[in-house]
């Protein structure tokens, strides 16, 4: 029976890291590749020893797809591709492509040079990594091999991230990474046809959320804006240069207007060149999916927001300020995040995950003095020494837009898969859900652990031509005529199932006729034509629902085995029976010729 | 686009959520659990969510605290869920389906499992087979059930034998639209007609009535504020409403006499009475919340309320579900019911026709405060 194999890689109940493996068809892909962001060791790569104990992964795998470039997707795709060493194709879309290499260069920075690692990629691995990159544009089939075909659909989530369809003849699966069902202002929802994949693959962890309004989630960051400046305090937000900033800066902007707030907000230079560069990356990836008002307006030309200039740190007074690095790692984020820690009226919000070993990540974590340790001297902006106390109120806001337990199932509603399967989920938490698929579906819902393969049965369509004659065979034989509806050539196909004389003809074979001959001696004291009888008889009765006929000759015929009696003058008692069958009929010989040599039941009475 | 946001502060706190399907029912399963069930016709879920971890984080702790619900547990049912009711001290609700003279008893579920499921019915021999049976358990003592679709066949039901404790020996044929207990054994029955009747599980002859003495309304429904830490209840605010929108709020010393009672400012955009509500703030005072009229919770201030009947304004409007994502759409949905947090003195869940679940601390702006 053909089938799929899912296998999530990791270890235990850890949910930090996607990096899934497929067998379909006999191609090996390996989806996402990321890195787990609250290890130090190598607890924090995925265990590709599932894959080979040693070696490089070349040959093992048919490709690797990255969904978006969240860390926890790519971040180990370095380490994976150079230093484990795989040089097959990885897939990803353009917008990842572009964005992945900062972000892993940061991450690298910060691992390597803030925190001393040493069995870590470096930024050579990083750029010979990215060679191996073939970018992916929405709805386009790309063919990795002769048989194997990928196809991009559009995920929301943030920029560039995708859900992936994986196709080998007529099996399937679809990957959807991270994605959300409902649009926000610069990105789409996401969607996909009715592919009906044999298989759907998402995260579990949506489904037993429901999630708060952005709404909800915008009022909240108002609100803390709105009270920091009300009471004379600066505001930070440490931002990655993309979507997300634009979109905060949308949201003050309004409120500015609407609430005829004086106090000035600013955006650094640093972010409008970044976010310039992507934003032409970002219409052209997205263009059906952009609200005009964001198409239309130049992306920085608002009444409220201006640019920063270093030397307004220090000025008096309420502000905003959205300022990179997105962790407060380095640069001018930390530079302001210096000087306005210790003043309690003073806020800073974190708009989104920070790694391990940040500023960002203590600050979050509540620690409220920060001290420089040595291996820092490298960079500029700290001095020996350096210690410094958080007085000012921290706020985590997440932005980041995620599907939920709606959201799932109106993605299988799109899709149609013909079966579930979850990561990152406990199976015995999880049993609701899986009885919700079901019913609702009527499909399986699998839920592998981390390290576990669930393997799914396919039964994919063989799609061959039938020669009219066969067909009028068929159709002769009696039985459900197929259904006219049905097509009965699909498209050209390179399998035809013909009749055996047509394939012998074909193949320039000729048919040979195979006959068994047996026989068989009874002692029996009856004429030969009587004993005729009695075999009909005796056969009768033990091979019921058989054909068996006494033929004008005497010849008793059982289907198409041939039974004759014979005798020689010399010995009248002795019958010789011959049996004669074709070798379709093997079976059924073989059976009366052992059945025979037993001899007639005495008590058969002549007719 | 800002709908929530207006000059002056209006919620401390506000999470809006959109369920597959509509309920209208929540009940408080834990300080931080509510259940929730669907009232389709035919097959319904059941879930148990937690709340959002944010509500109930300390300014500056909890900093990463989620906004989002978590179902814990689910469950499906075959039929309707028009009534709901926890069990105090067990992991078990009770559910009615609002047409039949049926209980199904439920095991919410542990850490083990999450699954919600049936563990069993209970069939009432009821007078009417088809209006369905409000519930109560008492506050304390063994787990039991007291349900009734009409005044004369209130029962007091074991809830593990199945068992009948206590039955009322009356004939009165009077539909039920309320059923609250203010002690273990003392309880409130509110007809439809706006009678409340006053009885005892103790003592199965003891039954006092409190006519609505011909006020307006030809649907009434019935809230009740006791001090749950007493054992016998030495006052108790009753609260009634009717589906003319007036309120008369009484004391369960002398039901007769009402204290005082309001013409509420309510346009009526519903014909149906099957969703009126009306409950008392446990945490604060005089403090009083209505729905079901339409798409808006109303909360009053009951201290300035006279005996004559007058009308009067709301302290505080929850307009939340009469708006749709994106622009204010006022045709939609009804609130189907509310509920106050037991112990967060201002937090009020409140559901509607929609699928619409919110959670919303509202802000007392007015100098009377609750």
């Amino acid at each position: 029976m053909p089938e799929i194999k899912v296998t999530p890689l990791g270890a235990g109940q850890d949910v930090g890291r996607s990096c899934i493996l497929v067998s379909i068809g006999g191609k090996n892909i390996m989806l996402d590749c990321g890195m787990h962001m609250g290890y130090n060791d190598d607890r924090r790569f995925p265990d590709f020893s599932y894959i080979t104990q040693q070696g490089r992964l070349t040959e093992f795998l048919d490709c690797v797809i990255i969904s978006h470039f969240h860390l926890d997707h790519c971040g180990a795709l370095p380490y994976m591709s150079e230093m484990v060493g795989y040089d097959g194709p990885i897939y990803m879309t353009h917008p990842t492509k572009a964005i992945c290499p900062i972000l892993l260069e940061d991450f690298r920075k910060i691992t390597v040079d803030k925190k001393g690692e040493t069995n870590f990629f470096t930024s050579q691995m990083i750029k010979d990594c990215m060679k191996k990159v073939i970018p992916l544009n929405l709805h386009q089939t790309v063919q990795v091999d002769d048989e194997l075909e990928i196809k991009a659909y559009y995920a929301g989530h943030v920029l560039g991230a995708a859900m992936v369809q994986i196709k080998v003849g007529s099996e399937s699966v679809v990957y959807t990474g991270d994605y959300n069902m409902t649009p926000d202002r610069h990105l789409g929802a996401a969607w996909i046809d009715k592919c009906r994949p044999d298989i759907l693959i998402s995260e579990s962890t949506y489904a037993t959320t429901i999630r708060d309004s952005k709404r909800c989630r915008e009022r909240d960051f108002l609100k803390k804006v709105h009270e920091t400046v009300e009471r004379g305090g600066k505001v930070l937000i440490p931002v990655f240069a993309l979507g997300r900033a634009q979109e905060l800066c949308i949201l003050l902007e309004t409120f500015w207007e609407r609430m005829n707030m004086k106090a000035p907000i600013y955006f650094s230079t640093g972010l409008t060149e970044k976010a310039n560069h992507y934003y032409k990356l970002f219409i052209t990836w997205t263009n059906q999916k952009i609200r005009k008002t964001f198409v239309q307006r130049n992306m920085f030309e608002f009444k409220h927001i201006k640019a920063f200039d270093r030397s307004y740190i220090d000025n008096p007074g309420p502000m905003v300020v959205f300022a990179t690095p997105g962790m407060l790692h380095a640069g001018l984020s930390l530079q302001i995040f210096r000087k306005w820690a210790g003043n309690e009226k003073n806020m800073i919000i974190m708009p989104g995950y920070c790694v391990q070993g940040t500023i960002g990540h203590k600050i979050l974590n509540g620690q409220k003095k920060l001290e420089l340790e040595n291996r820092q001297t490298v960079i500029p902006e700290y001095e020996p020494g350096w210690s410094l106390e958080v007085k000012l109120q921290v706020e985590y806001m997440s932005f980041s837009a995620h599907a939920d337990a709606k959201g799932i199932m109106q993605l299988i509603r799109m899709a149609e898969p013909r079966n579930m399967l979850l990561v990152h989920g406990e199976a015995k938490k999880m049993e609701f859900l899986k009885d919700k698929i079901e019913q609702e579906f009527s499909i399986n819902c699998f839920m592998p652990a981390n390290g576990e393969t669930s393997t799914v049965a396919t039964n994919p369509s063989v799609p061959v031509d039938i020669s009219l004659n066969l067909l009028k065979r068929e159709m002769a034989l009696g039985g459900p005529l197929p259904d006219p509806k049905k097509p009965r050539t699909i498209w050209r196909a390179s399998l035809r199932l013909v009749s055996p004389e047509q394939a012998l003809k074909e193949l320039g074979l000729s048919e040979h006729q195979l006959r068994f001959t047996c026989r068989v001696q009874l002692q029996d004291a009856h004429s030969d034509s009587d004993t005729h009888i009695r075999i009909y008889t005796h056969l009768k009765s033990v091979l019921k629902g058989y054909t068996i006929q006494h033929l004008p000759d005497g010849t008793v015929m059982v289907e198409s085995i041939v039974i004759k009696v014979s005798s020689s003058p010399e010995e009248p008692n002795t019958k010789v029976l011959l049996l004669s069958w074709s070798y379709q009929d093997e079976d059924l010989g073989s059976f009366l010729s052992t059945l025979l040599k037993k001899g007639l039941p005495a008590a058969l009475s002549s007719m | 686009h800002c709908v929530l946001w207006t000059k002056e502060e209006r919620y401390s706190n506000i999470h809006e959520y959109q369920l597959e399907h509509p309920t209208r029912v929540i009940e408080w399963t834990g300080e931080k659990n509510v259940c929730v069930a669907g009232y389709n016709l035919s097959k319904n879920e059941i879930l148990e969510l937690l709340l959002p971890l944010k509500l109930f984080a300390d300014d500056n702790q909890g900093l990463c605290a989620e906004r989002d619900f978590k179902v814990v547990h689910g469950g499906f049912t075959d039929g309707s869920i028009h009534c709901l009711k926890h069990i105090p001290g067990t992991r078990c609700v009770v559910t009615n389906d609002g047409s039949s003279s049926k209980l199904q008893v439920w095991d919410v579920g542990g850490d083990d499992c999450d699954v919600i499921k049936k563990t069993g019915d209970i069939h009432l021999k009821t007078a009417s087979l088809d209006k369905g049976v409000k519930i109560d358990s008492p506050l304390t003592g063994n787990a039991s059930v007291l349900h009734g679709s009409q005044v004369n066949d209130i029962q007091l039901t074991e809830l593990t034998s199945g068992t009948p404790l206590y039955t009322l020996g009356t004939d009165i044929p009077d539909v039920l639209s309320s059923l609250r207990f203010v002690s273990g054994s003392v309880f409130l029955a509110c007809s439809v007609n706006g009678d409340v009747y006053v009885g005892d599980t103790r003592s199965p002859s003891y039954l006092q009535k409190s006519p609505a003495g011909g006020r307006e309304g030809n649907h009434w429904c019935m809230g009740v504020r006791a001090d749950s830490s007493l054992p016998e209840p030495s006052s108790c605010s009753v609260a009634r409403l009717s589906s003319s929108c007036q309120a008369v709020v009484s004391d369960l010393r002398n039901l007769k006499s009402p204290v005082c009672q309001a013409q509420l400012n309510v346009q009526r955009k519903t014909t149906s009475d099957e969703f009126l509500i009306v409950t008392w703030a446990p945490a604060l005072d005089n403090c009083l919340a209505v729905s079901g009229f339409d798409g808006m919770v109303q909360i009053y201030n009951t201290a300035s309320w006279r005996p004559e009947l007058m009308e009067f304004q709301p302290i505080f409007i929850h307009r939340g579900h009469m708006m749709s994502d994106a622009h204010f759409d006022t045709s939609s949905s009804v609130v189907t019911t509310h509920v106050w947090h037991p112990s967060r003195p201002w937090t009020v869940l409140s559901a509607a026709g929609d699928g619409s679940v919110h959670v919303w601390d509202w802000v007392d702006n007015t100098t009377a405060s609750c």
